[in-house]
């Protein structure tokens, strides 16, 4: 007996011991990126180190449709133009571009100093691959700005020509901004596009080319050592670091542990304290370049009524959502368009007054009536839908349904998970709309997107068909001459306010955090989209001496 | 034996199987599909008809599970939706990561969870099994996150005794990275023994105390064996029995744990994995990720049984 159970008990023993072994081995193989000797280790100050919330899911920039995928592939893979600090677009691989017969052809002028990082020039051909490889295969968000096109011409390395069926007037803007440019040398021979991984031998013309990655850990980004828009055409960091952190309070403390420099994603408003006494880490503001809204679904036969809408945008307290909600980190808006575009922002909008008590009286002006006595109107029931993923959304439903609870209009929170939310949405099966725009580059794109009744981008939350919005805003995106454009789009912008086809309700300001005492030299664009990590940016940041 | 082991094998594949038809059915169920995240302003729904029918999302239901049934038969898990790379390299890529947390979890609840409940048995009443019963009752209601995100704060980023998040210092090389290893290992494994080691051990000490009061234990004192052995070889042995089948039924919960351990401690393996694939609706990857865990738990539910039957002689097989 004894010597059987001393038997057994050592098998088991052996047992444990072997298969931890193998657990450990295994893991070990993954230990280190295999396809690249590392150099730039640690404690050379010239390493940048920044927190990502996840994978790179696609190593393909003419497919990726993720935020998290662009800032890493944005580094190698420039675009015709930028968003500067001010929202505005600058150039980049771009000089410069106008239009020529009547708004019919968009020329862009390229720099002539761009390199890939294997030292081939970056030409006009390369971005005419780019376009016609998203036109054919239809791939990402890009394919639908480049709509218009019928032919693309290189005539010489620095020119590019876009022949279009109609002119659009901010088609530069936006395929120059969301366009990225690839090596056609490279991509061409990997034949169908579509199915291209793309996830080794990077070949970039940005400040930073991929060199190795860990799945899951890290992705290692070299310098690329000709990069004309770094001050001396050089980035003063030898290697970018992105590390992955699927959870943001994790993230935050390691960036206090001094294990990354910077993150990528914005510091939630909540959190923000958790560094005022830091002196080592600063924080940056940023606009956004979306905003937060709720939108009437038209099909709905009371919120088809313009009182009732205009009813509901007076239920909304937007000032106390902002204060509670952000902390005071948000901006008011008036009409649909962003006051982060000033030159398209009418003026003469004003917000609806927060006025409970007015928006009852409106609604029984209309004819609405409280019939068994509960306080709220018989036939005025909502069910505001949105992503409960979003701390803030959620709690500006609650704080939305108290408020119009005063002014007799019952809502019921519907918020629930993201795909299911974005389902409905999809399918129109909500009354009320709560969500937050990601970004828009111009006001022209967004109500062209937002309010044809074709719903060319299905975000026509509104389920809106209006011939008069219509006529509207295909007026507009024909007209060519800037401050003819800005007066029509102020125009659109005063009609959706009356019309209250939506309630704005705030343009958060995003906050970056990053550690001072180490780098500086930041060049932040508005929205969560670009905030630190532009290409630019990061070629512009050097190590404090 | 033969014959249970056959009748065990033919039940887990069947089990399996319902587990990968549950899995492939469930996720089609759920609202939206690998597009929806995709909302993009300018979507067309001729891009979006193009990337489901790339997907193999166009087809009829039951003509995408017999192909996908066909594809598995010959160890194809197919391809994952986002990073156009097939199935089987992500799940290998992570998977010697979960082994490694779950596995030393699992072996460490156990060396430190056996010894706790029979010194709690034997000195019953005493401080130890007084904290051990509050720590049991305790555990189960422990949140593993909330007890993750303690444990980083404390120890992690106010003592900085452990690094924050991560498997392995990228840059360590040689025996330096297997260090780092072992140091980044702790706090995720500490995590998930704290939340399993007190009902382990709790439940190892009742039932100790029930067996230590048989009469072949009072026998075997009467035969003057040390306290020594009465506890250790003749009580443990049959103590373990029910413990044994608890900590079987409880790799399932490890391995959730895992999914959330893994996520805080930004811990490269299959949990975090499952994590990123739900929000993308990426139901290769889900599904892949899925029959794995089904056969772990399936394979180590077998194995104990086959354990249990080892260690019981009287059960017969």
């Amino acid at each position: 007996m004894k010597k059987i159970l001393n038997g057994r008990g050592g098998r088991w023993r052996g047992v444990v011991t072997l298969s931890l072994a193998a657990a450990l081995g295994l893991a070990g193989c993954g230990l280190n990126e295999g396809n690249s000797a590392s150099g730039g280790g640690p404690g050379d100050g010239s390493v940048l180190r920044i927190g990502t919330t996840t994978d790179v899911s696609n190593f393909n920039p003419l497919q990726s449709l993720s935020k998290t995928d662009s800032w890493i592939l944005n580094l190698m893979y420039p675009h015709l133009l930028r968003i500067d600090e001010n929202a505005k677009k600058a150039p980049e691989l771009a000089k410069s571009y106008t239009y020529e017969d009547g708004g019919k052809t968009a020329v862009f002028t390229l720099r002539d100093d761009f390199a890939w990082s294997d030292g081939k020039p970056v030409v006009a051909e390369d971005v005419k691959y780019s376009a016609e490889t998203i036109m054919k295969y239809k791939l990402g968000n890009v394919a639908a700005k480049l709509t218009w096109v019928e032919s693309i011409e290189a005539p010489n390395p620095t020119t590019v020509k876009f022949r279009l069926s109609q002119p659009y007037a901010p088609f530069a803007e936006g395929v120059g901004f969301w366009m990225p440019i690839v090596p056609k040398h490279v991509f061409e021979k990997a034949g169908d596009i579509s199915k291209f991984a793309n996830d080794s031998n990077w070949v970039g013309a940005g400040p930073f080319v991929l060199d190795s990655f860990t799945k899951g850990q890290r992705y290692v980004l070299k310098r690329n050592e000709k990069y004309p828009l770094a001050p001396g055409g050089r980035p003063a960091l030898s290697q970018v670091e992105y590390r992955v952190y699927p959870d943001v309070n994790t993230m935050m403390l390691a960036l206090r542990n001094g294990d990354i420099d910077l993150m990528a994603t914005p510091v939630p408003a909540s959190a923000t304290k958790t560094f005022a006494n830091d002196p080592k880490i600063k924080l940056v503001k940023v606009g956004a370049l979306g905003f937060a809204h709720l939108t009437y679904n038209m099909n709905n036969k009371h919120l088809a009524r313009q009182e009732v809408r205009q009813a509901l945008s007076m239920s909304v307290d937007t000032k106390a959502i902002i204060d509670s909600v952000l902390q005071g980190e948000g901006r008011q808006m008036a009409g649909p368009i962003s006051p982060i575009f000033a030159e398209y922002d009418n003026p003469e909008v004003q917000p609806y007054p927060f006025d409970p008590e007015a928006a009852k009286a409106k609604l029984a002006a209309a004819g609405y009536k409280d019939g068994n006595g509960d306080g709220f109107f018989d036939e005025l029931t909502f069910g505001v839908a949105c992503d409960q993923s979003n701390p803030n959304i959620t709690r500006v439903v609650q704080l939305f349904r108290e408020s119009a609870a005063k002014a007799g209009v019952k809502l019921e929170n519907e918020c629930v998970e993201r795909n299911t939310f974005l389902n409905r949405t999809k399918n129109g099966e909500y009354d009320i709309d709560a969500s937050q725009w990601g970004v828009f580059d111009n006001p022209m794109d967004q109500l062209r997107s937002t309010y044809l009744s074709s719903n060319p981008g299905g975000i026509n939350y509104n389920l809106l068909k209006s011939a008069e919005m219509d006529r509207l805003i295909n007026d507009a995106a024909g007209t060519t001459d800037p401050a003819a454009l800005a007066s029509k789009i102020k125009n659109i912008d005063k009609v959706v306010h009356e019309q209250a086809y939506l309630t704005p309700l705030y343009v958060e300001n995003f906050q970056f955090a990053y550690n001072a005492s180490k780098f500086t030299g930041f060049v932040p664009s508005p929205s969560d989209l670009l905030g630190m990590v532009t290409a630019y940016s990061l070629a512009q940041v050097t190590p404090v001496k | 034996m033969a014959r249970f082991v056959f009748s065990r094998a033919v039940k887990a594949v069947l089990t399996i199987w319902i587990a990968i038809t549950a899995t492939f059915f469930l996720l089609r169920l759920l609202p939206g599909d690998p597009t929806t995240l995709m909302v993009e302003s300018d979507m067309t729904p001729e891009m979006r008809a193009a990337l489901l029918k790339t997907y193999g999302l166009d087809r009829p239901l039951w003509e995408q599970y017999v192909s996908y049934l066909r594809e598995l038969a010959q160890g194809n898990f197919g391809v994952s939706f986002r990073q156009i790379q097939p199935v089987r390299d992500i799940l290998l890529d992570r998977l010697p990561w979960t082994l490694l947390l779950a596995g030393t979890a699992f072996v460490i609840t156990i060396a430190v969870g056996v010894p706790i409940g029979v010194y709690a048995a034997v000195h019953r009443d005493s401080p130890l099994d007084r904290m051990l019963q509050a720590l049991g009752i305790g555990g189960h209601a422990l949140f593993v996150p909330s007890v993750a995100m303690l444990l980083l704060v404390f120890l992690g980023a106010r003592l900085d005794w452990f690094p924050i998040g991560g498997a392995v210092d990228p840059d360590a090389h040689g025996a330096a990275a297997y260090v780092s290893l072992a140091h980044h290992l702790v706090l995720p494994v500490l995590s998930l023994v704290l939340v399993q080691l007190g009902p382990y051990a709790l439940t190892l000490r009742t039932n100790m105390i029930e067996v230590l009061g048989e009469d072949y234990i009072r026998a075997a004192r009467a035969r003057g064996l040390s306290a020594q052995r009465r506890v250790w070889k003749h009580g443990l042995r049959n103590a373990i029995l029910p413990a044994l089948t608890l900590m079987g039924l409880q790799l399932g919960t490890l391995v959730g744990g895992a999914v959330l351990t893994e996520t805080v401690f930004a811990y490269p393996g299959v949990g975090r994995l499952i994590y990123e694939a739900v929000g993308q609706r990426d139901y290769p990857v889900l599904q892949g990720a899925f029959i794995m865990l089904a056969v772990t738990v399936v394979v180590a539910n077998a194995l104990t049984d086959l354990l249990y039957a080892v260690l019981n002689p009287r059960i017969r097989l």
